[in-house]
């Protein structure tokens, strides 16, 4: 079974057994194949991966063990202590042949056509363990003439299959979506899916990469080259921030293939939609090539130099801005960026203004950072799944952190632990936990509150005024969050009989800040019973958290270390300006008019900035009001360190010059530094790096080193990559919770965060990614849909106070009623436009249009 | 001999619970629930029954592998999948005597532990699962199965399954995954059945006629049982013979009897002047006999030793004007259609095999193929995930062994030689 969690209360039992006479002492119940690879000896698989469950179907592995008649799978056979197994005998290496020759029997053999020639497992082991002579000459079995496509970005030769499962297995253990199966029997079993199309799918092509041979293909790279002319970056997934390692390809400067590589990275094989697909936005069309300037105050913006841009900033940004002038950087800059955003806007700006990001309240996330103890370093999640209680809350985690998602269903369903799911939304991770509570969006405080008096009945139980007004206490909580005191006693109880517990926190703390409080007091509570605690926070932007240690915020500088003078944060800036008193804002990466939960509100702040620059790659609502646009580059552009939500810091790798006259977003930094003060530096990330190094305790020794290598025995944790903890002076404000009320007229309360196959905006660049949604959606549960005469597919009219658009309707079994989700990222559905700074969750309904 | 198993095979009513209890059935049963669970698996030991699904594997040691922790949930699956071609003594049982089964079934339940049973049908025996249910019914209706059987405290529940037409369902673990409603392909052991059966609980799996023999050994006792026949392969045994014979039907005789006896004394002798060619003593996986061999006694150990084996019983009696290669083809094109697909070896080189006999056979020979064929069995036997290929293989091996020089001259001069 591959990768089991390294159980800490378990005692490790070795056992001696000679390998080609080679002694070697291992763990007992250790697989041959993994003994024997230890040992340095080679054995060809095709069924046999780490992370899947053994099956031990295709017979490459056997191997001889001394005094049994028969071969055995050394992919799913244990070592028993003192057995002696030999893996180069004449009798193995022919075995090995002959299983080649009947997987060549029925095979395709169209190599020259196959997208896969170049980089195949069968090419490669035929090549290497023989026959290299063909006896079959029978007519072949044929499952069909013509390739046919699963999806929009699956296309299928099951005349190539090697029927190792994986691609079945992958689906149904990793990815929990279970839309593969095989049909048919003996030589006609083919590995696919029902009415060969897939009904729910999610894209995300791990059945591609699992594939050995060219069964399963990607259909955008279809016939587009060969793996040979390819060249290739070892990079990070720009999408989420769980971080997921991967190689972006080109080809004559085309971004073609984003792969995943086994063992590599805390994902291995494994990407999600958005990772795998969504590499468009690098060749896209609308990408900036050019710096924008606005010539005439109410002028359009036309393209300009580089010198003409600058030349604009100088005379209209003065460096001793102070308090008027404010910078927003986004949350998927490269680290080295972020630090030297940070530094140009305190030192040369000389403004305390500045955060990260475009939706979250700077309290909020200081009191977030606080309450997931982000300063205590980092957090690895294959350690959090050696909890004896996984606690996921605030987070839509199947579509928001796809392969962390991933390693939890994989992770849980291989040994005894309690997954415990808190939120409004159903989930696919919900058929791996033992425990779901479904609460009303923004109502994380409720539901912890709740918990927390349960905890402490015991306490509380002595006086009986303090129970009465527990009892008060507990109602008003649970009727706040929708759910019965069953649900809670349930939750306090497997918390209470876990001796360690790990917490993943998602951002909906940071939309509605009021439940950091209880989330910190649950995890203090905990503590003090004597559990061990392990936070993890969940984040939508690939380099959130490097943002915040950084110091990308107007309470800290990098390493959380307290700023003299607070400044603004975004929502700070944004009322300033709305006040007519921001006299200029620097925006880079970051798309506040696109997602700040109030459009109204932030377009009028932002087109009431008197000096607007802003830096991205598209054209983004947010640069459309600016006065200066400079064109920035992309992650596969760029050399610098990401740092994902678990406190990994990795590198990415640039793979392709900035398009046009765009330059590298650290590059734009300096100069525009420079331009005021000629030493402003460092001059290179690498410097940057240094500086980092020496002014960030955190990162004083995190080491890059392991990033881009094959892990060793596909122990995927490295953990020398996590940030280090520093001591952080960091408050927890009391929230007020905003009330959304109960309004007969809109029955619905709004849910909103990033669909499965979009981050932000920015993906919208990708076709791919686009084609694979039939267009926006509104989703609503089962029941509501039933009551309201709805159906799944029907269009249908949301309005809100003051806003109502057309979508198309999508509906979930198990998804609390009373609860519509639109994602963040239609452009042609701002979300935002439902929200009203300072109101909890908005209120809709939703009619047949 | 008196007949333990077929004995009701020609009482037209025995199927219904008064005509069976009437006989004396379910009087075992009754007598069983008043002794220790532990004493009915020693006594099943001591009668030295092995199973008769094919293995030959003790029965009463299968059983004793269960774990005793009575808090576990426990199963016990029949296994009435009988795919084998030629193979017909499990359906003489549930078509005409369904409740000696039940009662079987019920007994062993009893001394394991197992609170519910599956009967797992062939799909093409809707006579045998119509009769089978028919019995299940009727036993609740008289308080054999359900809560608190016959005022012991004991309960049992009894359900079919019928299979959908694959051989494979009948290997006990992909039975198993059939009843789980998975594809039906065999599972890695270990984990073993007794440990980690059907919905992960201890399972035992026995087959039809197994099942059959223990009231018997309740009612007369393990030492009458393992008199009959020899001393390491007790007891009565059906064998369903087919072919050139004169009576081919199912022949319930004591372990031990000679092919000879069987197929000259009970079956009545060849079915015509033609003499004998050859004998596949043990259903169509097992390797087969020819004239010199009739002596061998049919019992496990006897007909192993002779290279074959007893399997379930099935004897097909060949004369003369029997083509080997045709009827090598015929057995290999049948287990290359069951193949499951797990495994590669089968998958693809049974199917290999069958397309060179299928040549061979249709005068379409090539120069090699015969060597061609040993080449592909060495490289399937023993490589496989179950034992489905290999019955494939021994089959075709026995054979060549046997009639070799048929199959090069279907080779030479591309036409039968019969
Ligand atoms: C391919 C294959 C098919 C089998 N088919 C049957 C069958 O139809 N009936 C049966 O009783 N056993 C069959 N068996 C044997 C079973 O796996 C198992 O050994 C048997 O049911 C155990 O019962 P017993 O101990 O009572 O013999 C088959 C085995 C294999 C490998
Ligand atoms: S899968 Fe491999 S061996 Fe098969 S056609 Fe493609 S490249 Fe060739
Ligand atoms: S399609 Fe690919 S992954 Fe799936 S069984 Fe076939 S060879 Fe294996
Ligand atoms: S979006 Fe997140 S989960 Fe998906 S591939 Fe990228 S980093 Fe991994
Ligand atoms: S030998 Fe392999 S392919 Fe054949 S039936 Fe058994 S598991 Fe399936
Ligand atoms: S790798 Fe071991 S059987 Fe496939």
């Amino acid at each position: 079974m591959g990768l089991q969690p390294i159980n800490p209360y378990k005692r490790y039992i070795m056992v001696t057994v000679k390998i080609n006479g080679k002694e070697i002492t291992v763990e007992d119940n250790t697989l041959i194949l993994d003994a024997a690879r230890d040992a340095g000896y080679e054995i060809p698989t095709f069924c046999y991966q780490a992370d899947l469950m053994g099956i031990g179907s295709c017979r490459m592995c056997l191997v001889e063990i001394e005094g049994q008649k028969k071969l055995q799978p050394s992919c799913v056979t244990p070592v028993l202590h003192g057995i002696s197994i030999l893996t180069e005998t004449p009798t193995v290496m022919s075995a090995r042949a002959s299983m080649l020759e009947f997987l060549l029997a029925n095979h395709a053999m169209d190599c020259p056509v196959c997208d896969k020639g170049g980089e195949c497992e069968l090419q490669d082991m035929v090549y290497k363990y023989g026959p290299h002579k063909g006896r079959h000459a029978e007519p072949k079995f044929k499952f069909h003439e013509k390739d046919y496509a699963l999806s929009p970005v699956i296309i299928k030769n099951s005349n190539r299959c090697v029927q190792c499962m994986k691609c079945v297995r992958v689906c149904r253990e990793v990815v929990g979506r279970n839309v593969l199966g095989a049909l048919g029997r003996g030589d006609h079993q083919e590995p696919t899916s029902f009415f060969r199309s897939f009904l729910d799918c999610d894209a995300d092509g791990n059945c591609i990469e699992v594939c050995p041979v060219g069964c399963f293909m990607r259909l955008p790279y279809r016939y587009k080259t060969r793996p040979w002319d390819l060249k290739g970056a070892d990079t990070i997934c720009p999408y989420c921030a769980t971080g997921c390692r991967m190689v972006i390809e080109h080809r004559d400067g085309e971004v073609i293939r984003a792969r995943a590589q086994l063992g590599v990275g805390m994902n291995s094989e494994t990407l999600c939609a958005r990772g795998r697909f969504g590499y468009e936005i690098i060749n896209s069309e609308a990408r900036l090539t050019t710096p924008l300037v606005r010539r005439q105050r109410h002028g359009t913006l036309e393209p300009a130099t580089w010198e003409e841009a600058f030349r604009i900033i100088k005379e209209r940004m003065p460096s001793l801005g102070g308090n008027t002038v404010g910078g927003i950087a986004g949350a998927r800059l490269a680290t080295e960026e972020l630090y030297l955003f940070q530094k140009l806007m305190r030192e040369v700006f000389k403004t305390p203004n500045v955060d990260s990001g475009s939706r979250w309240d700077a309290a909020a996330v200081e009191g977030f950072i606080a309450a997931t103890d982000m300063a205590e370093g980092g957090v690895s999640v294959f350690d959090c799944m050696e909890a004896d209680t996984v606690f996921v809350i605030g987070s839509q985690v199947s579509e928001e952190n796809p392969v962390t998602e991933y390693i939890i269903r994989r992770i849980s369903a291989g040994r005894r632990m309690n997954v415990i799911i808190a939120g409004p939304r159903a989930m696919k991770l919900d058929s791996s936990a033992n425990l779901l509570l479904r609460h009303y969006p923004a109502a994380e405080a409720a539901l912890l509150s709740a918990v927390i008096l349960d905890i402490n009945a015991a306490k509380l139980a002595a006086s009986a005024d303090l129970t009465a007004a527990k009892d008060a206490k507990l109602d008003g909580h649970l009727k706040a969050a929708g759910l019965t005191i069953d649900d809670v006693r349930a939750l306090a109880t497997k918390l209470r009989n876990s001796e360690s517990i790990a917490i993943m926190a998602g951002t909906e703390f940071l939309r509605y800040p009021h439940g950091i409080e209880s989330l910190n007091l649950l995890k203090e509570l905990l503590r003090s019973l004597g559990k061990k605690v392990r936070v993890m926070p969940l984040l939508d932007r690939s380099n959130q958290r490097g943002a915040w240690e950084m110091g990308v915020h107007p309470a800290f500088g990098p390493g959380y270390v307290k700023a003299p003078a607070p400044g603004l944060g975004i929502s700070g800036m944004l009322d300033a300006a709305a006040d007519n008193s921001m006299d200029a804002l620097y925006i880079a990466g970051a798309d506040p008019a696109a997602l700040y939960p109030d459009e109204a509100h932030v377009k009028e702040a932002l087109s009431k900035v008197r000096f607007l620059v802003v830096q991205d790659i598209f054209l983004t609502e947010t640069a459309r009001l600016a006065d200066v646009v400079l064109p920035g580059a992309s992650f596969a552009e760029k050399d610098g360190m990401l740092t994902n939500q678990e406190g990994r810091a990795q590198i990415i790798r640039k793979l392709l010059p900035p398009p046009g006259k765009a330059k590298v977003d650290l590059d734009i930094i300096r100069a525009l530094g420079e331009m005021y003060d000629r030493s402003f530096g460092p001059k290179n990330a690498a410097l940057v790096l240094d500086e980092i190094r020496r002014a960030q305790p955190m990162y004083a020794d995190v080491s890059l080193a392991f990033n881009n290598k094959r892990n060793v025995d596909n122990k995927l944790d490295n953990k020398a990559a996590l940030v280090k903890g520093t001591k952080a002076a960091l408050t927890i404000r009391k929230f007020e919770q905003a009330a959304s009320g109960q309004d007969a007229q809109y029955p619905f309360m709004l849910a909103t965060g990033n669909h499965l196959f979009h981050s932000g905006r920015l993906t919208n660049y990708s076709k791919t990614l686009n084609d694979l949604m039939k267009g926006m959606t509104v989703e609503i549960s089962e029941e509501d849909a039933l009551a309201s005469g709805l159906a799944a597919g029907e269009r249908v009219l949301v309005s809100g106070a003051g806003f109502s658009v057309t979508l198309m309707l999508t509906v979930k079994k198990g998804t609390k009623r009373g609860v519509a989700f639109i994602a963040e990222n239609f452009d042609a559905a701002p979300v935002n436009r439902f929200f009203r700074k300072g109101k909890g969750a908005p209120r809709v309904k939703i009619t047949k249009a | 001999m008196e007949k333990i198993l077929l004995k009701n095979l020609n009482n037209p009513d025995a199927h219904k619970i008064d005509v069976y209890i009437k006989g004396g059935g379910y009087k075992a049963f009754e007598a069983a629930l008043k002794l220790q669970p532990d004493n009915i698996i020693q006594m099943v030991k001591d009668s030295g029954l092995r199973g008769r699904g094919g293995a030959g594997f003790s029965t009463g040691l299968k059983w004793s592998f269960i774990p005793k922790d009575p808090t576990i949930k426990k199963y016990l699956c029949c296994n009435a999948d009988e795919g084998e071609p030629d193979t017909f003594k499990d359906r003489g049982i549930m078509d005409w005597d369904p409740h000696l089964l039940i009662e079987g079934m019920l007994i062993s339940s009893y001394a394991f532990g197992a609170s519910a049973s599956y009967v797992y049908i062939r799909g093409e025996f809707a006579f045998g699962a119509k009769r089978v249910q028919a019995a299940i019914n009727e036993a609740y209706a008289k308080r054999f199965l359900g809560k608190n059987i016959l005022g012991t405290g004991f309960n049992h529940d009894m359900y079919i399954h019928c299979g959908f037409g694959a051989y494979i369902c009948g290997e006990e673990t992909a039975l198993l995954e059939s009843i789980e409603g998975l594809r039906a392909q065999p599972r890695k052991k270990p984990p073993f059945p007794a440990l980690a059966g059907l919905y992960g609980k201890p399972t035992v799996i026995n087959n039809v006629e197994t099942l059959a023999c223990i009231p018997a050994i309740i009612e007369r006792g393990p030492k009458w049982f393992s008199s009959i026949g020899p001393e390491k392969s007790p007891g009565p045994k059906i064998f369903g013979v087919s072919g050139h014979v004169k009576k081919p039907g199912l022949y319930e005789l004591p372990m031990g009897t000679t092919l000879r006896d069987l197929i000259y004394n009970h079956c009545g002798g060849m079915l015509t002047a033609k003499p004998l060619k050859a004998v596949i003593p043990g259903g169509v996986s097992a390797p087969m006999f020819t004239a010199k061999d009739l002596d061998t006694p049919l019992d496990f150990d006897s007909v192993a030793a002779k290279g074959s084996m007893l399997g379930s019983g099935a004897v097909i009696v060949m004369d003369e004007s029997t083509c080997i290669v045709k009827m090598a083809h015929i057995i290999n094109r049948f287990f290359s259609h069951e193949s499951c697909g797990k495994c590669t070896p089968c998958r693809d080189g049974s199917p290999w095999v069958t397309n060179i006999l299928s040549r061979l056979e249709h005068g379409d020979g090539r120069p090699g193929d015969v060597e061609l064929l040993e080449s592909l069995c060495t490289n399937i036997f023993g490589r496989t995930f179950c034992p489905l290929a290999d019955g494939a293989v021994m089959a075709l091996r026995g054979a060549m062994k046997n009639f070799r020089e048929e199959f090069l001259y279907h080779e030479k001069h591309k036409r039968c030689m019969v």
